[in-house]
């Protein structure tokens, strides 16, 4: 059926033309107060198609996949086309056709027959061990997806996944959150993140009302994946166009401390977000965005590479270049080694709703929830609440002094890019609370 | 099928249930976007699809699917049914759902201008004219990002309790971010007009005029602006302040299912609880309520997605919590109706308590009687950083465009006022509302998967006593 659009846009004068047939199987359970809340299940196929008729781009997603449908749709876009008016630098997709390389890792068929509520209460028990509540979610997936374009590439790919989060509660104010993500069964590991996320909860007891600071920050790495998923992100050549972006005019600029190497491994054997092919049918590939703290490159699919004299780096996005496995790259030392380290400061678990002042400068705050426990000559000795991070990105990852040797795949409601990470200190981290 | 008969048929197909509801919903989606005055996509889209949820012996499955043959039909049902039936043996607290009068309806939205009318041609001539008046206002904006969309949507809905609902709902959005520079200085605006009405509604907002106006005040901010004071001081917010604190921080802490912890793992719980309905949150004047029946809001619906008739519920009644937004497994847990708060925002999610249109209800005051009574204090008409923890307690707003207030009088710009601040202590310290009440569109997020639903926010201008400032970045 892609093969059959891309030829009928061809014939109504598409100059490019990007079809994929995406199809997702995906179970969910989610559950609250230590029981099931409901269960649901998605059987979904959609039509993705990207049209250019000479530098007039348009674009369209079909649920109904029939022969007569995708030729009224073409139609449709071909009039649309006429009213649009050309995006002069545009650069067309990528010429093909593409050899691609079997990437290990992403099937999994156990994932899809494995009892779903067991490894639910399997998590749950081992969170109750220590916590009295546990709430969360937990998804199986099987997704494929073929793309054919009129460059001459036409590939496919399926995966599989399961992930679960669970936030454990010891009581109001004392909660702790854990994950556990994989393409593969063995690898998940519900029991581990249950008995992590209580484990916070339970070092979290009673917390007292924080105090403005400047202090020495150990971020676990579910918080400090936000940060580093959007450093990422924020390497598009589109955002970086659009405003959207404080790396604007810094490539080979210092943007981090040189303990900071971020890059896109899209196609890193077994990653959470591993796809074998871009949106335009080129390879994957491992792109290195920052490198010892300095900006190596932004994000390129075909057309924004043509505009900075690059080659693409394979992460179309046809309109908005974006990573697939954000890898912020571990240190030497380990987690415990980091922490015996610190005099003062705060290990920060988890965070949540960050939001800029201004992408262009990478003024934000953001909200630590879960247990935020107070260090003191490398032992956590208490825990706060109700404080902010109110920072500047950029001027965040300058502060970065060490990044742990172990990193861990997060990706769940507040991260939807997966990022794999280390645990993350930072110095001198800027931290508010209310004022009354 | 026509869109009736897959919801009917899939109802029939789950007969065996205790409970079953299908949601039939097709959309047709049109959006434009220009980046710097160049037309960057243009899409046109028409979505389609089924949700099935049901309730066997207390636990609920739901299956969604855009496969719509009868035989995918019928297999989406029995996974539903499946779900449910297979984990009614490990559900510890069963589903119930509120007992309601089953809703019988067919409505729609009017539109003077309907949106099937509007060409291609005119919404991108619309979208270069406004970025022409941008650069018109003699400021260097060198990122422009406006984005016109237009959809046009239909339900179908039908349950077990013999609830028939058939509804129509054109809306129309447009967003724009704006950055402005000068002397190595920049200041970004992001906004959003939204209503569910038919073209007239884009005509009625006079864009190009605004966003210029906008514009020039972005120069302004920059070449003038002062550092802001710290300290004690009144704080006047505009309508576009007060609609997202109304939101943030009286809607989402009031929506039953974060009370009962349902959302624990995503959204969070909320710091109120059902203890504290009929106990003192704000000053005698603050009175908030969420209305889904706001003719051309946003988030307008006459009833949800359980079948419930729509009706405005007061959340903060003379400063007193008065009640929660319910759907009808949290109304049965609080033994009380529903009050029609569940809303999906596509065919492929689950109906949750969600806001409509919240907002501080009109108070007695023009805005010149607000600041006259100012000694020193701060107005914030707009803002830029925005957030808030997951009980909803602690919340935060930075001011874009703020001025100093002096002796009743606005004075010059100040630059980024931070109200920090916990959300009882924000509330009680209001002590006189205006009278005009505005209302802007948002999105907002809540669910798993995400579902960003169209809601409006707003109120009059209101004002709060003896705020401290401190020092921020």
């Amino acid at each position: 059926m892609i093969i059959y659009a891309i030829k009928k846009a061809e014939k109504l004068g598409a100059t490019d033309a990007v079809a994929q047939l995406a199809k997702e199987r995906r179970s969910q359970i989610r559950f609250a107060n230590n029981t099931m809340t409901t269960l649901q299940n998605w059987d979904v196929e959609k039509l993705e198609l990207f049209l250019s008729f000479n530098k007039r781009i348009v674009s369209t997603s079909l649920d109904i996949i029939t022969k007569k449908s995708i030729d009224a749709a073409i139609a449709n876009l071909a009039k649309l086309a006429k009213s649009a008016k050309p995006k002069e630098d545009f650069g067309g997709i990528a010429a093909g056709p593409f050899k691609y390389k079997k990437i290990a890792g992403g099937y999994d068929k156990k994932i899809l027959n494995c009892d779903l509520a067991d490894k639910v209460e399997a998590a749950m028990n081992s969170a109750l061990k220590k916590a009295q509540k546990t709430a969360g979610v937990l998804y199986a997936a099987e997704d494929s997806v073929e793309l054919a374009t009129s460059g001459g590439a036409h590939a496919s790919d399926k995966g599989t996944s399961i992930e679960l989060s669970l936030r454990a509660f010891c009581a109001k104010d004392e909660s702790g959150h854990a994950l556990s993500c994989s393409r593969s069964l063995n690898d998940f590991n519900p029991e581990a993140a249950g008995s992590k996320a209580a484990l916070l909860a339970s070092l979290a007891k009673g917390p007292v009302e924080g105090t403005p600071s400047k202090c020495d920050v150990l971020f676990d790495p579910m918080a400090f994946a936000d940060l580093a998923g959007l450093t990422a992100s924020f390497a598009s050549a589109f955002y970086v166009e659009s405003g959207f972006s404080f790396l604007a005019d810094k490539l080979g600029k210092s943007v981090a401390s040189p303990a900071v190497s971020i890059t896109d491994a899209s196609d890193m054997a077994g990653g959470f977000g591993t796809e074998s092919f871009d949106d335009e049918g080129v390879p994957t590939q491992t792109t290195e965005i920052v490198k010892k703290g300095v900006l190596n490159t932004y994000l390129h699919n075909t057309s924004t590479a043509k505009k900075y004299f690059v080659k693409t780096t394979a992460n179309a996005g046809l309109i908005n270049p974006s990573p697939r496995n954000v890898v912020l790259q571990p240190g030497s030392r380990s987690k415990d080694e980091i922490l015996s380290g610190i005099k003062n400061g705060l290990y920060i678990t988890n965070v949540w709703y960050t939001r800029f002042q201004n992408y262009r400068t990478s003024d934000f705050s953001t909200i630590p929830r879960d247990a935020i426990l107070v260090i003191k000559d490398g032992e956590f000795v208490g825990s706060v609440k109700n404080v902010r991070i109110t920072e500047n990105l950029e001027a965040l990852l300058k502060k970065i002094t060490a990044v742990s040797n172990r990193p861990e795949w997060v990706h769940w409601w507040e991260v939807q890019t997966p990022v794999y990470l280390p645990y993350v200190l930072a110095e001198k981290v800027n931290i508010t609370k209310p004022t009354m | 099928m026509v869109a009736g008969g897959i919801a009917e048929f899939a109802l029939k197909a789950a007969a065996k249930a205790d409970y079953a509801e299908a949601r039939f919903e097709s959309a047709r989606v049109n959006e434009f976007t220009l980046k710097n005055g160049v037309l960057e996509v243009s899409e046109s889209s028409e979505t389609q699809g089924l949700c099935v949820r049901v309730i066997v012996k207390g636990a609920q499955g739901s299956a969604f699917t855009n496969l719509l043959g009868k035989p995918s039909v019928k297999a989406a049902v029995s996974r539903a049914l499946k779900l449910a039936k297979q984990s009614a043996k490990i559900v510890k607290d069963p589903v119930e759902l509120s007992v309601e009068k089953p809703g019988k309806a067919d409505y729609s939205v009017a539109q003077r201008i309907p949106l099937a009318d509007v060409s291609s041609d005119l919404k991108i001539r619309e979208l270069i004219n406004i970025d022409r008046a941008l650069l018109s206002a003699g400021v260097k904006l060198p990122a422009r990002f406006l984005t016109l969309r237009d959809e046009t949507k239909e339900k179908y809905y039908v349950n077990s309790d013999g609830s028939n609902i058939r509804s129509k709902i054109p809306r129309v959005l447009f967003d724009y971010m704006l950055t402005a520079a000068a002397d190595g200085k920049t200041v970004q605006r992001m906004f959003s007009f939204g209503a569910s009405a038919g073209w007239e509604a884009f005509k009625k907002w006079s864009l190009a005029e605004k966003l210029a106006e906008e514009a020039g005040m972005l120069g302004k901010i920059l070449a003038t602006a002062q550092p802001c004071p710290s300290g004690e001081l009144d704080v006047v917010l505009s309508p576009e302040l007060v609609g997202i604190a109304s939101h943030e921080s009286v809607g989402h802490p009031y929506e039953a299912d974060r009370i009962l912890g349902r959302e624990a793992a995503q959204a969070g719980e909320s710091f109120v609880t059902r203890e504290l309905l009929g106990t003192k949150i704000g000053s005698d004047v603050v009175n908030v309520v969420d209305d889904p029946r706001l003719p051309g809001s946003y988030g307008y619906y006459l009833y949800d997605d359980e079948g419930v008739k729509a009706n405005r519920r007061y959340l903060i009644k003379n400063g007193i919590i008065t009640s929660f937004l319910q759907n009808r497994w949290s109304a049965s847990r609080f033994g009380i109706p529903s009050n029609g708060s569940a809303r999906a925002n596509n065919w492929d999610a689950e109906p949750i308590v969600r806001m409509a249109n919240t907002y501080v209800m009109a108070g007695d005051h023009s805005t010149e009687e607000l600041l006259r009574d100012v000694k020193k204090g701060i107005y914030i008409k707009s803002y830029m950083e925005w957030n808030i923890d997951d009980k909803r307690f602690n919340q935060r707003y930075t001011g874009l465009e703020a001025y100093l207030i002096e002796n009743g009088e606005l004075k010059h710009l100040v630059r980024n006022p931070v109200l920090e601040i916990t959300t009882p202590v924000f509330w009680s310290s209001v002590d006189a509302v205006g009278k005009n009440v505005e209302y802007v569109a948002g999105n907002c997020g809540k669910g798993e998967p995400m579902q960003g639903i169209p809601v409006w926010f707003g109120g009059p201008h209101i004002r709060l006593r003896k705020i401290k400032f401190g020092e921020h970045v």
